[in-house]
């Protein structure tokens, strides 16, 4: 049906799409760009593992306690380093910093995990992959099926939460002006820790589904760390929209860039994939740096 | 030698090696504020270039030819070492020129990076830094020709004829090199020019609004503290003689610099002076106990120091922000105190 490459590159486009809507989530709150963003990414493909090898249940049924524990991780992160780091008027390189340090401590943790794994349960846990445990639906991939649906889903109650609830107008206001908005009687610490759990909620989500379509292990993730902010900055760091626009051009493109360039070239240029998100975004900020930067300059000061 | 003295040598070493580096970082955002976080490429560009054009020029230089560089390296590196263990000059012309040339490459990688990089607000900067970081990795990894790919390369050794008191020699070398780099950097700080860009990193619309090209500004400083990266990367690599991509990882040459600067004090040349000694001598300290830990704990012991390692900075980034020495007011080489309302600190200026 779907010629594999251009399965591939939207399937790929997709999971960016969710990675890169949760990034965007916690930047437009926070203005943090959060570089333990694809540790999340890795937790939730290590939850699928646990769920299908430890517990020998079908993978898909683990994407919720994906969601719950890439969340509790993230807000984690926004509990125990970004609202004390703020509190003390640390500056926004510092708070780049914890997040970094996050990133290193995450490392840490999934390793950890993954060795556990392997000694108790005699599991593959590094460089795994579950595709043997997915569906077809319409000789499609399941994984494919499931991730637009989730995508889909996902980005409209997104949507919803914020437009229709009165939730979604606390954090919206939180977003516009913080002092303001606690004045008014939002309590702005709770916006915080819910927008970083849906951020971290998504990144696991997607993390879950990243095992079925390539081998994973505790350090896959970082190589799309490159391609997370990438198609983020594409999709202006500012909107929904954008972020999920912006993990599609990206994602398809990376694939279907790098097998034009193969037809070219040949082989040798496969592992250099991830300099094309570098220079996507190289040339994104050199040629327009103001039409992003420029959006976000009333925000600028108003930081987390 | 006995052990314990090669271990001094070596902590040695490790402490004059990050020194420089940290120093770089000092200079680029404790005086300029750029968050480099892709400290790593700047440090892998100067040891790459140590791996791939040292042992090419030695041998052109002593006229062994005919071999695959890169497929018989160790027996090319084996027979430029048995010449250079009797020859003190021969070494000296190999090591200059690489040194030189690694610096060189680290300014123009520093030059290159500063395009996208300079005009940008620090979350942006941030970002396409790391990225930049990331990238330099994938091509050592795959791009043999250069260093090895995986394998990785081994680098002549020019203090070859120092026999036994090889390593010795070359921590009093590296650390006479950290010991200029440290002058400067420190004087740096005590200039005009220091205060130019404390200047920029604080306001930078205020800077502008004196006359000052924020982004020429910038740039010299991402060429000059690249450069002393490179520097940094290009003594290690003749210091452990050798070079393999997958040593120049993010962990250890941006996570790490950034953690012994913030410890010590971004903006001090004391306070990295003092973080990198306290850091490098916990690193030295903990891969001596390490392994006795490993029956307590059911996963590699690497693992726990990293969770360690990131636990550490968060707790250093909330309870002392500004290090052990957080920065002072500056007084600038033959000038007076103008302001004495503001701050405490002495005068320390040279």
């Amino acid at each position: 049906m779907l010629d594999p490459l251009v399965r591939d590159a939207l399937l790929y486009g997709n999971l960016l799409s969710l990675m890169s809507l949760g990034l965007t989530l916690t930047y437009i709150t926070s203005k943090v760009p959060n570089f333990a963003h694809s540790s999340f990414v890795t937790i939730g493909a290590y939850v699928s593992l646990a769920i299908a090898s430890v517990l020998g249940m079908n993978p898909y049924v683990g994407l919720p306690f994906a969601f719950l524990i890439g969340g509790l991780a993230s807000v984690a992160v926004y509990a125990f380093a970004m609202k004390p780091i703020a509190k003390r008027g640390g500056s926004l390189v510092h708070l780049m910093m914890a997040t970094l340090a996050a990133e290193v401590v995450f490392s840490g943790i999934l390793n950890a995990f993954a060795d556990y794994l392997r000694e108790s349960f005699k599991v593959y846990s590094r460089a795994f992959t579950l595709r043997d445990l997915d569906f077809t639906f319409l000789d499609l991939p399941g994984v494919f099926v499931v991730s637009y649906l989730l995508c889909g889903v996902l980005f409209v109650s997104l949507f919803l939460i914020l437009t229709k609830t009165r939730f979604g107008v606390a954090m919206r206001a939180t977003v516009e002006n913080p002092p303001l908005a606690s004045v008014l009687g939002v309590n702005t610490d709770l916006v915080y820790t819910v927008s970083w759990f849906i951020s971290g909620g998504l990144a696991g989500v997607s993390g879950a589904l990243l095992p079925f379509w390539i081998q994973t292990s505790p350090n896959t993730a970082d190589v799309y760390l490159l391609s997370i902010f990438c198609a983020s900055v594409l999709g202006g760091l500012g909107s929904f929209a954008g972020a999920i626009a912006g993990g599609l051009v990206l994602g398809v493109g990376e694939i279907l860039i790098t097998s034009f360039l193969v037809g070219v070239f040949g082989y040798w240029v496969v592992p250099y994939r991830p300099a094309i998100p570098l220079i996507v975004m190289s040339l994104i900020l050199l040629l327009m740096p103001e039409g992003i930067v420029g959006k976000l300059q009333g925000q600028a000061k108003r930081r987390a | 030698m006995i052990p314990e003295l090669l271990f001094l040598f070596d902590l040695m070493a490790m402490f004059a090696i990050y020194l420089i580096l940290n120093l770089s970082l000092c200079l680029e955002f404790g005086y300029g504020g750029i968050p480099d976080f892709g400290k790593v490429l700047f440090v892998a560009g100067g040891a790459f270039v140590v791996g791939g054009f040292t042992g090419r020029f030695a041998s052109w230089l002593m006229g062994i030819i005919g071999y695959d560089y890169i497929r018989s390296n160790a027996l090319v590196i084996f027979m430029i070492n048995t010449r250079l263990s009797s020859d003190v000059w021969t070494s000296l012309v190999i090591f200059v020129p690489s040194i030189l040339f690694a610096v060189v490459a680290g300014g123009l990688l520093g030059y290159l990076a500063s395009f996208p990089a300079i005009r940008l607000r620090e979350d942006y900067l941030g970002m396409t830094l790391l990225s930049m970081g990331e990238v330099a990795k994938v091509i050592a990894h795959n791009y043999p020709d250069l260093v090895g790919g995986s394998l990785g390369v081994q680098v002549p050794d020019p203090l070859a004829w120092a026999g036994e008191w090889r390593f010795a020699l070359a921590s009093v070398v590296i650390l006479a090199f950290a010991g200029l780099v440290w002058l400067y950097v420190d004087k740096v700080g005590h200039s005009p020019l220091g205060r130019t860009l404390r200047a920029i990193r604080d306001n930078e619309t205020t800077a502008e609004s004196l006359g000052k090209n924020v982004s020429d500004y910038r740039m010299r400083t991402l060429v000059v503290s690249s450069a002393i990266a490179a520097l940094c990367g290009g003594l290690y690599a003749f210091y452990t003689c050798g070079v393999v991509a997958t040593t120049y990882s993010r962990m250890w040459w941006t996570f790490w610099p950034w953690l012994m600067v913030m410890l010590g004090g971004a903006s001090s040349s004391k306070g990295v002076l003092v973080g990198t000694l306290i850091s490098t001598s916990t690193i030295k300290l903990i891969n001596v106990f390490k392994d006795s830990l490993q029956p307590f704990i059911p996963f590699d012991v690497v693992w726990a120091e990293s969770m360690l390692i990131g636990a550490t900075m968060i707790l250093v980034l909330i309870k002392r922000p500004g290090g052990i020495f957080p920065e002072e007011p500056q007084v600038t080489s033959g000038m007076l105190r103008t302001n004495q309302t503001n701050g405490t600190g002495e005068s320390k200026g040279s």
